[in-house]
């Protein structure tokens, strides 16, 4: 990956740096990496100290939490609750992306659409999606569908408003140089109105994949055999807080790591709208 | 490269828009005979009509009254016997300079190994060779403009439009590209429809200047241009071609004061 220009990035040729530093670990990545490291080492630290002081029926110290989690990833349980969890994921977020892409380019094109559904799909979107999930487990009962449809609904509405506004912020020159070519509209939906609303949709995703993080959680905890709001409600009920603690840290590594990969495949997908690097 | 230039036929052409409760005449009883292979002209000022003339060519607009006919044909929306090159910056930023100038062909479902051959050629033509993978947003304004009229010419079009391409150039890139298109449109072969509001472009580039006028928009005359091609060196210092500009300044100057 190349460094967008930025006053230190002539750091790696200076002799003076410690030698013991990769040459890709530049002076800023390297700061980049620590900084945050040190927060990390410090409130697990305060963690560690207060937690051994405190009532160990209801709160764990990091150390415990390793352990339990050593534990669980021994007996395959964890790998378990991470897979459910994950497919359930997966699944709901890539069926929000299809339908959500595709309703809102309908919506995004057509005025007389809109005209009929904008007001609801607003009203959807801030409606908090998670609240409908008993409703699923009655209908789908406490396996992987209810979950899946639980991310579905709340991913949904953050891919469908944003792909809406991408399609409404086509440039009409750039639609009317495909018409000049004698596009047929199909044409001009895939080539010009897709990759001109692309920005918004993956902006879309991202918000979407949060949500079904979200979503996933949620319906574990009301009704589920596995995954890891299964873990952490089970944890609960037995008094298991150091598991519990395992279920919360895994969410939240896994939170970033998704918004981190998320991050990639936009820049990587948006590539053509950096500014000139200086290598 | 397709050196099968078309003929166009204006007819009583007319154009009217009701803006604001008001008729509007944008275009008045317009008759012109392109030749195929010429080079015209279109210059007036603005609100005359001319980029409204130019997208009912391409198709993009329909006319009120009157018929437009390329290569004997009556015209009645956008054809690949046309390309258009745009006044503003009209590449996807999405696209590589490659896949921009392939755009036209890829619609048409030309083979990409064809597709990408044709493009790199059209691209070599306008001078941009080694800027293939090149993002337009790498581009300086004049280069956009080069890929702008390679996309419209990988078509291979019968005539090209083109509406005001170098008026968002500086003084000195509009020279070169001045240059450069009478290079390239005499290799492309096609007849050229160029409009501008420069008058000493469009003596410089023209066969023949159609002077428009303004409220209605009109044509109030054409003018062949007697001028030696290739254009030789210095010749906008020549004294025909300041007679000319002198002419066309005078045509509309008379009208501006209305």
């Amino acid at each position: 990956m190349a460094v967008v220009s930025s006053p230190a990035s002539a750091d790696p040729a200076d002799p003076a740096g410690p030698p013991a530093r990769p040459r890709w670990l530049t002076r800023e990545r390297w700061a980049a990496i620590r900084r945050p490291l040190t927060t990390l080492v410090v409130v697990l630290a305060a963690w560690e100290i207060l937690a051994r002081n405190a009532n160990r029926l209801f709160f764990a110290p990091p150390s415990e939490v390793v352990l339990a989690a050593m534990r669980l990833w021994e007996t395959g349980e964890l790998q378990h609750h991470i897979w459910v969890s994950f497919s359930e994921l997966i699944y709901g977020v890539l069926l929000a992306i299809v339908i959500g892409t595709a309703i809102g380019v309908v919506v995004g094109i057509s005025q007389r659409v809109q005209a009929y559904t904008e007001i609801y799909i607003t009203a959807l979107y801030a409606t908090p999606l998670v609240a409908v999930t008993p409703l699923l487990i009655l209908w789908l009962g406490i396996g992987i569908g209810s979950k899946i449809a639980v991310v579905f609904l709340t991913a949904v509405f953050p891919v469908l408003i944003n792909t809406i506004s991408g399609v409404r912020a086509t440039e009409a020159l750039l639609i009317e140089v495909a018409q000049s070519f004698c596009a047929s509209r199909q044409q001009i939906i895939m080539k010009v109105t897709l990759p001109s609303a692309l920005p918004y949709i993956l902006t879309g995703i991202r918000l979407g994949i949060g949500r079904g993080i979200v979503g996933v959680v949620v319906g574990e905890l009301f009704g589920s055999q596995a995954g890891l709001g299964f873990l952490i409600y089970t944890s609960g009920q037995t008094f298991d807080v150091p598991s519990l603690f395992v279920g919360i840290v895994t969410l939240a590594v896994a939170g970033v790591g998704l918004t981190f990969a998320a991050e990639l495949v936009e820049r990587h997908a948006l590539r053509w709208r950096r500014t000139i690097r200086v290598d | 490269m397709s050196a099968r230039a078309a003929a166009v036929a204006v007819e009583d052409l007319s154009m009217e828009f009701i803006s604001r409760g008001q008729r509007l005449v944008a275009l008045q009883n317009i008759d012109l005979d392109i030749a195929p292979g010429e080079f015209f002209v279109i210059v007036g000022p603005s609100g005359c009509g001319k980029t409204t003339l130019l997208r009912v060519l391409q198709g993009l607009t329909r006319a009120t009254r009157g018929r437009i006919l390329i290569g004997g044909k009556v015209v009645t929306g956008p054809g690949t016997d046309r390309g258009f090159v745009f006044q503003q910056d009209a590449l996807y930023p999405w696209r590589s300079v490659l896949r921009n100038v392939g755009f036209g062909l890829e619609l048409q479902g030309v083979a990409k190994t064809q597709a990408r051959a044709r493009a790199r050629a059209m691209i070599d033509l306008v001078g941009l060779g080694g800027f293939e993978n090149h993002y337009p947003h790498e581009l300086s304004g004049g280069m956009r403009q080069r890929v702008n009229l390679a996309r419209a010419l990988a078509i291979e079009p019968a005539i090209l439009l083109m509406d005001e391409p170098f008026a968002a150039l500086d003084a000195l890139t509009r020279e070169t590209m001045q240059h450069e298109l009478l290079r390239i449109a005499a290799a492309a072969g096609t007849t050229v429809i160029f409009i501008t509001h420069q008058i000493d472009e469009s003596v410089f580039l023209g066969d023949r200047v159609a002077v428009f006028a303004t409220r209605p928009g009109r044509l109030q005359e054409i003018i062949p241009i007697d001028l030696p091609r290739p254009r030789p060196a210095g010749v906008k210092q020549s004294p025909e071609f300041q007679s000319h500009v002198a002419r066309i300044v005078r045509l509309i100057g008379s009208y501006e004061s209305h």
